[in-house]
């Protein structure tokens, strides 16, 4: 019978699988023939822009009746993979819009079509800077769209005449910085290099040096224009400090940041206020404009298409003065397109003016992978710097030695075969072991329905393989390569030596492994205490029968843990600012100094592992309530007559019979903290100086902010993965230990 | 050693009362055997000596003194509890040896302490097992192990030998015994068991409704109960009650005569209940008590016969195999008028008489 109905679903499973096959082959046909040639557009607009591009696109085939031009919204952070995934194989856009950050990249891997017939139809249509920034190995990659850079917001009401230079600026500054009333003169994100970028074009710096195109901070115009800023902030004290975009905005708008540097997106979040956007200023002390990054966002033609012409045709439309006007009037874009500005609703839009003028001596942002890597060192520097942790000499020499580590020169390729050997070996040894273990003597009788065993594993064995198993080889396999400028190079274990040797670093310094390994470790090991004395500590108390409304606590005590963590942890860095966070005003009504919460490594690491406690106590806490009411109330009394307090009563009764219900919950979250990447992400952000960065943060910053470096993060996930398997082996070894059983 | 006093002792659980005004005495030594139903309150009172529980009102006194307020601890007494409570996660022996650890007692007192009674429990071979690796039996022997290792001066055993068998209970009953003997500790002990409550104490205190019913030796119980229910409760099988008037010389009712003392002859016309212990009453051809056998009980050298009466069933004893004997059968029981009890119809308390 049970033979009979296996063999039955098995042969429905193939009908369905063939039927299911069938529907996708004729659904795949029936699309096959268009009588219009379609051109695939991707972007990741939203909102008003979005609503300008198909506009566009609309207007573009009624005029093209050949073509049939489609859009199709991407994820902005998913975009670049799914880019680079999908155009060799021919199955990407034909047009795609995105910044120019990635141009040379692109260009570089055939990804891109060059452009520079469709901008010379155009001529003198197009600011140069926007064009370089589109340039790569002497071709033009691209048509720019619309031009992001900051500029100068200033109100209206508190600045009648906008400050033409910076001594004029933090004159003005000065005199409507009023820091007991929390007013300031000058606000922007200064601890984003985005937004200082600016001052160190100001002070005559590069960030590039030619020709070998090797980013170089630690030069004098870095110093002079890292000093320019923190004097503001630290000696003048004109600016709020840990500025983060949402301060800036909440400043601006209750009037009590005079000047503001932003760029076009602010606008949208301005209420209530008469402002005025206009150029930066000039730097006296050089007597250059202070010009701000360039970015372009261009219509890039994929190499790979098949309707060239007509998806050229559609990137030379969009950037057409037509086009520009509409999407000026209705995305609301600094359009590049200079004729654009004819238009009298264009042209006398004072914001898009203002910023289009801007665009004019702004400098293109790099375009290469180099530029990438260059974020977060600097950063790093203006925290410290701005913190008043480190001068700025120092803290560009830091960073330029980052730089140096996160540049380094890729490890001589290796043969891949000892290790393929090797693996192939294990697995046979593996597979011989297996074969070779005894076989259970009831082993038939529990197997005899294997044809059933099968069909209900193989769901769920699939998946895992999908899911799981083959990520997971891939994650391991790519930590034997080295990635750059979209290469994998098989180089052996060296990933590994490099890591475990501390190559680069020191290792008391923040970057080697072992020093992060060190914190990971602290980090565990003082949450885990924390949560579990905290957590069991509250058990106790809800469990006290004379306590009243149990459950209202109850509820009260869990809400932390129901509220998802990113948004906890940007709560609690709010609290932690230094000058506008709630903690600081506590310390104030205490008659205590705020501190600087993020730039010590020990009040940045506590600040840390408080949120996370905050996070964690509930989970042990359910789980010790749990545990608590399954010991029964009579164990207490017989101890009671035995003559046990009611310490002796937690420690020899409580103790040990939670001892089977809280020792999986510690390992779980034990785990779950070792790689709590939200929590660090989010609070300390690593500061100061990546000291409190935990091994999984450190595997992202390898991965995503330093180079592109797969390999290395692959290579540090994969320690990461060893640890934890060692650790859940031997914390398994002492839960085995004999264990209490409830009678 | 320690007396134990219970003065106008209440406790009710909401508005239930459970031990309504218990007034006890327990000599030191004593073993004081209590009985009742099951839900009188027998194990509220031990609670309410051991400290689990506070009373209402009353005093609660050990050697004299008033321990109301007092903690388990500050009690020294040592219990034995209906439910065991052995700690799940401590083998037998640490079981054994958990209150002797908190007092810190010297390690080779402690093994000998721990020894002499699993020997004396036969748990030897059960030492490093966990409670859920026992058998119900063998949980009992290791809760009384655990209170006996202390050497308390009063013991409070709640049902300590229910669920042995009939063979390891007639052992463990001369074993208590002995260690009462030797220990010449207070102990308190509740019991279902008939035979264990007529054997071990040296008093018993019969219990109903939360209320004292009587309490003195046990014969003295036996033989002179204060009223029907402690009449009723003790021996097996019951009393035989039969509601009748007494006449002359005898207390006759419907279908039914039975010679009375001449004790009683000064309640003549009176309304009555007369108990007759089934060993007393024998079933014969002929006597006062007429009825038809409705069930027997054949134990071999000896059995019981429940005949149906106007009055009720009556349980006579007859000797021997009872052979003749047939269910439906009429028959009859005689009793010597020495053995018939009168109690008052009303209130149910024994009619007393001038021996
Ligand atoms: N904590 C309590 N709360 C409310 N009622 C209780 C509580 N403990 C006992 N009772 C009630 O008090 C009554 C007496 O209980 P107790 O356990 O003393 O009976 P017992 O004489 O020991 O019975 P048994 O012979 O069945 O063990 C029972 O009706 C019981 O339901
Ligand atoms: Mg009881």
């Amino acid at each position: 019978m049970t033979r009979v109905g296996g063999v039955a679903a098995v042969k429905r499973a193939i009908a369905i699988v063939t039927l299911a096959c069938a529907l996708f082959a004729s659904g795949v046909r029936a699309e096959a023939p268009p009588e219009k040639t379609r051109i695939l557009v991707w972007h990741a607009y939203r909102a008003a822009e979005e609503t300008a591009l198909l506009m566009l696109i609309d207007q573009f085939n009624a005029a093209h009746p050949e073509y049939r031009a489609e859009a199709l919204a991407l994820p902005y952070d998913v975009y670049p993979s799914k880019l680079s995934a999908a155009i060799p194989t021919g199955h990407g856009p034909d047009v795609f819009i995105f910044a120019q950050e990635r141009v040379s990249a692109w260009a570089r891997d055939g990804l891109l079509s060059p452009m520079d017939a469709d901008a010379a139809m155009m001529p003198g249509e197009f600011p140069e800077a926007a064009l370089d920034a589109l340039r790569s190995k002497g071709a033009l990659w691209g048509l720019p769209l619309s031009l992001k850079s900051v500029a100068l917001y200033v109100n209206k009401s508190l600045v009648p005449v906008a400050p033409v230079n910076t001594d004029e600026m933090v004159a003005l500054a000065q005199k409507l910085t009023d820091p007991a009333q929390g007013r300031f003169g000058l606000a922007w994100e200064a601890g984003d290099f985005y937004h200082h970028a600016s001052w160190l074009s100001g002070f005559g710096g590069k960030l590039f040096k030619e020709p070998e195109h090797r980013p170089v901070v630690d030069t004098p115009e870095g110093v002079a224009a890292l000093t320019f800023v923190r004097d503001l902030m630290r000696k003048k004290h004109v600016m709020p400090e840990e500025p983060s975009a949402q301060l800036v905005a909440t400043l601006f708008n209750a009037n009590r940041a005079a000047m503001v540097i932003n760029g076009p997106w602010f606008a949208g979040e301005i209420h209530g206020v008469d402002y005025e956007v206009v150029s930066l200023p000039i730097v006296s002390a050089t007597g250059l404009p202070a010009r701000p990054l360039l970015t372009v966002e261009a219509a890039l033609v994929s190499a790979t298409s098949e309707v060239k012409d007509g998806a050229r045709a559609l990137a030379r439309f969009l950037v057409s003065k037509d086009a520009s006007i509409l999407r000026a009037k209705i995305g609301r874009q600094v359009v590049a397109t200079r004729s654009a500005y004819d238009d009298p609703g264009v042209g006398g839009d004072t914001l898009l003016r203002a910023f289009r003028k801007q665009a004019e001596s702004a400098v293109p942002m790099d375009n290469t992978p180099a530029m990438l890597t260059v974020w977060e060192p600097y950063k790093r520097a203006l925290t410290a710097v701005l913190s008043g942790l480190l001068e700025p000499d120092e803290a560009l020499a830091q960073a330029q030695r980052r730089l140096n580590a996160i540049a380094k020169p890729m490890p001589p390729p290796a043969s891949p075969w000892p290790l393929l050997l090797l693996a192939a070996g294990g697995i046979l040894a593996l597979s011989i072991w297996i074969r070779r273990r005894p076989v259970r003597p009831d082993a038939p009788a529990l197997y005899h329905d294997v044809r059933r065993a099968i069909a209900y594993c193989t769901p769920a064995a699939a998946s895992i393989l999908v899911l799981v198993f083959i990520p997971f080889a891939i994650g391991v396999g790519l930590a034997f390569f080295h990635h750059g400028e979209g290469r994998y190079t098989f180089v052996g274990l060296s990933n590994f030596v490099d890591i475990l040797t501390s190559r680069d670093y020191r290792i008391t310094e923040p970057m080697s492994f072992w020093f992060t390994l060190a914190v990971t470790l602290a980090w565990t090991v003082a949450n885990v205490v924390l949560h579990v004395s905290i957590g069991l500590f509250l058990a106790l108390l809800l469990r006290d029968p004379l306590l009243k409304f149990k459950g209202v606590y109850r509820v009260l005590l869990i809400v932390p843990w129901a509220v998802p963590n990113y948004i906890t942890a940007l709560v609690w860095k709010g609290m932690f600012h230094r000058q506008f966070g709630a903690i600081s005003a506590l310390l104030a009504t205490l008659g205590l100094e705020p501190v600087s919460w993020f730039t010590r490594f020990s009040t940045s690491f506590a600040a840390n592992v408080v949120t996370n406690t905050w996070l964690g106590f509930p989970f042990m806490m359910v789980v010790s309530l749990g545990a608590l009411q399954s010991i029964p109330q009579d164990l207490y009394e017989a101890a009671e007559v035995d003559g046990a307090s009611k310490w002796a009563q937690f420690r020899h009764i409580t103790l040990p019979l939670l001892r089977p219900a809280l020792l999986p919950a510690v390992i779980l979250g034990s785990v779950w903290t070792f790689n709590m990447f939200n929590i660090i992400y989010l609070v300390s952000g690593g500061e100061p100086g990546g000291a409190t960065d935990i091994l999984v943060s450190e595997a992202y910053r390898w991965a995503f902010q330093r180079n592109e470096q797969f390999g290395f993060a692959a290579a540090y996930s994969t320690l990461i993965f060893l640890f934890l398997l060692g650790w859940s082996a031997l914390t398994r070894r002492v839960a085995r230990e004999p264990s209490p059983e409830a009678a | 050693m320690a007396d134990v006093t219970l003065r106008g002792v209440h406790k009710a659980f909401g508005d239930n009362p459970i031990v309504r005004g218990v007034d006890l005495e327990i000599g030191s030594g004593e073993f004081m055997v209590l009985v009742g139903p099951s839900g009188c309150g027998k194990t509220t009172l031990l609670r309410l000596l051991a400290g689990l529980e506070q009373c209402d009102q009353g005093e609660v006194l050990i050697d004299g003194k008033v321990m109301n307020d007092a903690a388990p601890r500050e009690r020294n007494v040592g219990m034995v509890f209906q439910s065991y409570a052995l700690y799940p996660h401590m083998t037998v022996r640490e079981n054994l040896a958990f209150a002797l650890e908190l007092r810190k007692t010297p390690k080779a007192e402690l093994d000998a302490r721990v020894n002499e009674a699993a020997q004396m429990l036969e748990l030897e071979k059960l030492l490093e097992r966990r409670p859920k690796q026992l058998s119900g039996g063998q949980r009992q022997r290791v809760a009384i192990g655990r209170a006996i290792v202390r050497r308390p001066s009063v013991f409070l055993f709640d049902e300590p030998l229910s669920n042995l068998d009939a063979a390891l209970r007639v052992q463990m009953r001369g074993e208590l015994m002995r260690l009462h003997a030797r220990l010449q500790s207070t102990m308190i002990y509740v019991t279902h068991d008939q035979v264990e409550a007529m054997t071990l104490a040296t008093r018993l205190a019969v219990f109903n409704l939360g209320k004292l019913q009587q309490v003195g030796k046990p014969l003295d119980l036996y033989a002179r109960p204060a009223n029907k229910f402690v009449a009723g409760f003790l021996g097996s099988p019951g009393m035989n009650f039969l509601r009748g008037r007494v006449g002359k010389g005898a207390v006759a009712g419907d279908g039914f005569s039975l010679a009375l003392s001449p004790r009683y002859t000064a309640l003549e016309g009176r309304e009555v209940i007369a108990g007759v212990r089934p060993q007393a009453l024998t079933l014969s051809a002929q006597g006062g008590v007429r009825g038809e056998i409705e069930a027997i009980e054949r134990l071999g050298t000896e059995g019981y016969a429940y005949l149906r009466t106007k009055v009720g069933t009556v349980v006579a004893r007859f000797e021997g195999g009872g052979a003749e004997l047939k269910v439906g059968d009429a028959w009859g029981a005689a009793c010597e008028a020495a053995s018939v009890l009168l109690f008052d119809a009303a209130s149910e308390e024994a009619i007393a008489v001038q021996p």
